[in-house]
């Protein structure tokens, strides 16, 4: 008997913590998003799916979920290309591709609170290095992020910036694992680099593909902090993402109940996606090399 | 021995019982505040005086952000049970709390208090909600019209240039321009949202009736004034766009020497004075249609949740932190108006009030200064504006059409919260 138990008591502190910090929180959460609460008053009344009803029917809903799938499209190709790009040159074990490596990851273990404000002095209009630069060679100021074309995709570099190196650390393991042998046989076949590349590297390294597609799409939709200091969701909107309007509902804005509700639908949409990329990615992924 | 032992331990047990009581008698009251550099070193000094005369009370003061921070903190901590015992809340925004409970009702304190006489009406009346004494006021302001008279002199305006309407202001911001663009130096900072409501006054209106509690956000002076602001940004240039997206830069070039004009609180004025030393003049706020400014600051509220020994302590220290003694000492370390009718007699103030005219503008302002109303949908439509306000300064969305969609959301925010 006890040693039918003994692998359930092994995970059990596991199984608490997470029922703790993850499960409960997330069943309050649906909890809440059929109440109507400010944090404040002592009761929470029941209002079935007002307010799943009311997120429904706001512009500043459909704007974020634009706004947030916009970002992701550009932003997670971008992240997987540049990184399995700068992998491929990095691969050998040098001092360089090294020391290189090392400085690339370095944003990725910064504070991003840190980073956020450095960029927005870096892209001020008045006062940033990048205008200062764009002056010097005789160009006019741009407003980066006070154009609502623009400023989306300043938060795209910013966190590209941040997070490419974690997925190049990631590649560059994925492309170490793969066996030279395949590489020696692609060339006494005679295949081209770019061929070699299509053909041998790409899918072999798919898994690890698939797997930092999988974390680059859940955090492309949960951004918040380098939005929060550096643009706050404006302007009008244009940088408005999923988290920053949740964010903003419940905590700016006393509703806890329609915050909740919009983290309900944030947490199905990612668990829909991630179903859908499973089907239609996943089975293209061979483990066994 | 037996006696020895006897002796021994009623002296033991003498001193646990002693340092039970000692303990009982020592109470802490966590206080959240917004203060840090001078205004924090201001703060401190008055803490640090209040617990020499009450030995028995410990303050522990944290400094958790800005006032929307504050009560984006409070609002998570209320639920969880670990919010503070005492809070600074500004004077716009603690009418939900005090709502739906979370502050406690001071009346029957200050009644008891002789403070209640000192204190200025103004300052009173800001604490009240609903007939009670919700907060009470720890730093009040007003909006003033800073001026950088090195600039204006580099700029060709002479000091006295007039700065009253909002036509002689924008004259002025756009010679600066013109004059001294090229440099990096701006006409005007962008007005904050403590500014853009004393601006809107001056034009005759309101965001919100703080009598009848009417939704003015549509009315024509309220859009009249918007235009005006959001023109100096998207129309005339003679204001830096990040300003809008970060209103603290507009503050911040200005104590760098970088900009003509500011419209900002008294608060401010220390800082203004330590960065532009005799290059800065003080003006009160425009009267472009009519003279008025709004009524700025926190007050300190006590949480109802706190122990009711916790409670006594809290209130003493408010009490002591708006005498005229710890009121001189802020109004000398930071520029916010006094509040205590006797702030002038002392010693600190009275020489920096003879010494330095420009912190006597705000006090001058007082004839003309209000309150401003504080029902609990004020707290929502102060986070709203910041939003609309960057829309329509920077030229993304029409005034007009921007505040009648501000209006009517504010109208359904004020019908939801039951008001």
């Amino acid at each position: 008997m006890l040693r039918k138990l003994t692998p359930y008591l092994f995970v059990l502190p596991l199984l608490g913590f997470m029922a703790v910090f993850t499960y409960i929180p997330i069943l309050q959460s649906v909890n809440l998003s059929f109440r109507e609460w400010d944090f404040m008053s002592p009761t929470k009344p029941w209002v079935g799916l007002d307010n799943y009803r009311l997120l429904l029917s706001t512009r500043d809903f459909w704007n974020s979920l634009k706004v947030t799938a916009v970002f992701a499209l550009i932003s997670v190709p971008l992240r997987l290309a540049l990184a399995l790009a700068v992998a491929s040159f990095l691969i050998r074990e040098t001092a360089v591709s090294r020391i290189t490596r090392g400085a690339i990851f370095l944003p990725t273990v910064t504070s991003t609170v840190s980073i956020a404000v450095v960029f927005s002095w870096v892209f001020s209009t008045d006062y940033g290095a990048i205008n200062g630069f764009l002056k010097m060679l005789g160009f006019d100021k741009v407003s980066w992020m006070q154009d609502p074309e623009l400023a989306l995709y300043v938060i795209i570099f910013v966190n590209t910036w941040k997070q490419l190196g974690y997925d190049v650390i990631i590649y560059t393991a994925g492309l170490q694992a793969i066996s030279m042998e395949y590489y020696d046989a692609a060339a006494v076949d005679g295949g081209g680099r770019f061929h070699v590349f299509r053909r041998v590297t790409f899918p072999l390294v798919m898994p690890t593909t698939y797997f930092l597609l999988v974390i680059s799409v859940i955090d492309a939709f949960q951004v918040f902090t380098i939005v929060d200091v550096m643009t706050r969701g404006g302007p009008a909107g244009a940088t408005d993402m999923i988290v920053n309007m949740l964010y903003r509902v419940g905590f700016t804005l006393f509703d806890i109940g329609t915050g909740s509700a919009l983290a309900v639908l944030l947490f199905i949409f990612l668990i829909a996606l991630a179903l859908v990329k499973a089907r239609v990615i996943g089975r293209r992924v061979h483990y066994d090399s | 021995m037996n006696r020895k032992l006897t002796r021994i331990a009623g002296l033991g047990l003498a001193g646990l019982l002693g340092s039970t009581s000692l303990a009982a008698a020592e109470v802490t009251v966590e206080f959240w505040h917004s203060f840090g550099g001078s205004s924090g070193e201001a703060l401190a000094e008055i803490i640090t005086n209040f617990e020499e005369a009450n030995p028995g009370i410990t303050i522990e003061a944290e400094h958790v952000g800005n006032y929307n921070d504050i009560v984006a903190r409070l609002q998570a901590a209320i639920p969880a049970g670990r919010g503070p015992d005492a809070v600074i809340m500004e004077v716009t925004r603690y009418g939900l709390f005090a709502d739906r409970g979370v502050l406690m009702d001071l009346t029957d304190y200050l009644e008891a208090d002789p403070l209640k006489d000192e204190l200025f009406d103004f300052a009173r009346e800001v604490g009240v909600y609903e007939g009670k004494n919700y907060i009470v006021p720890f730093n009040s302001s007003t909006p003033v019209t800073y001026v950088n008279k090195d600039i204006f002199e580099r700029a060709g305006l002479p000091e006295d240039t007039p700065l009253t309407t909002y036509e002689e202001i924008l004259a002025a911001a756009q010679q600066i321009q013109a004059e001294l663009g090229d440099e990096g130096i701006y006409g005007i900072a962008a007005p904050g949202q403590f500014a853009r409501w004393g601006l809107i006054m001056d034009n005759d209106s309101d965001l919100i009736d703080s009598v009848s509690g009417e939704i003015l956000i549509d009315a024509p002076n309220t859009v009249e004034a918007y235009e005006w602001m959001a023109s100096l940004v998207h129309d005339h240039g003679v204001a830096s766009a990040d300003n809008v997206t970060d209103e603290n830069t507009g503050r911040d070039a200005f104590f760098a020497g970088n900009v003509g004009i500011m419209l900002n609180s008294t608060g401010n004025y220390r800082q203004s004075k330590a960065s532009l030393g005799d290059d800065l003049i003080v003006r009160p706020l425009p009267c472009n249609k009519v003279c008025a400014a709004p009524i700025g600051g926190a007050g300190i509220g006590i949480l109802s949740t706190a122990d009711a020994e916790v409670q006594d302590a809290a209130y003493d220290f408010i009490s002591f932190a708006a005498s005229a003694e710890s009121n001189a000492i802020w109004f000398a370390g930071t520029g916010y108006m006094p509040i205590n009718r006797n702030t002038a007699e002392q010693p600190l103030a009275a020489e920096t009030l003879e010494n330095e005219p420009g912190i006597r503008v705000s006090i001058e302002q007082l004839d003309v200064a209000r309150g401003r109303p504080r029902p609990p949908v004020v707290t929502w439509m102060r986070a709203t504006e910041y939003d609309m306000w960057q829309a329509m300064a920077l030229g993304q969305r029409e005034v007009e059409d921007t505040l009648a969609d501000f209006a009517e959301r504010t109208r359904t925010e004020a019908d939801r919260m039951g008001q």
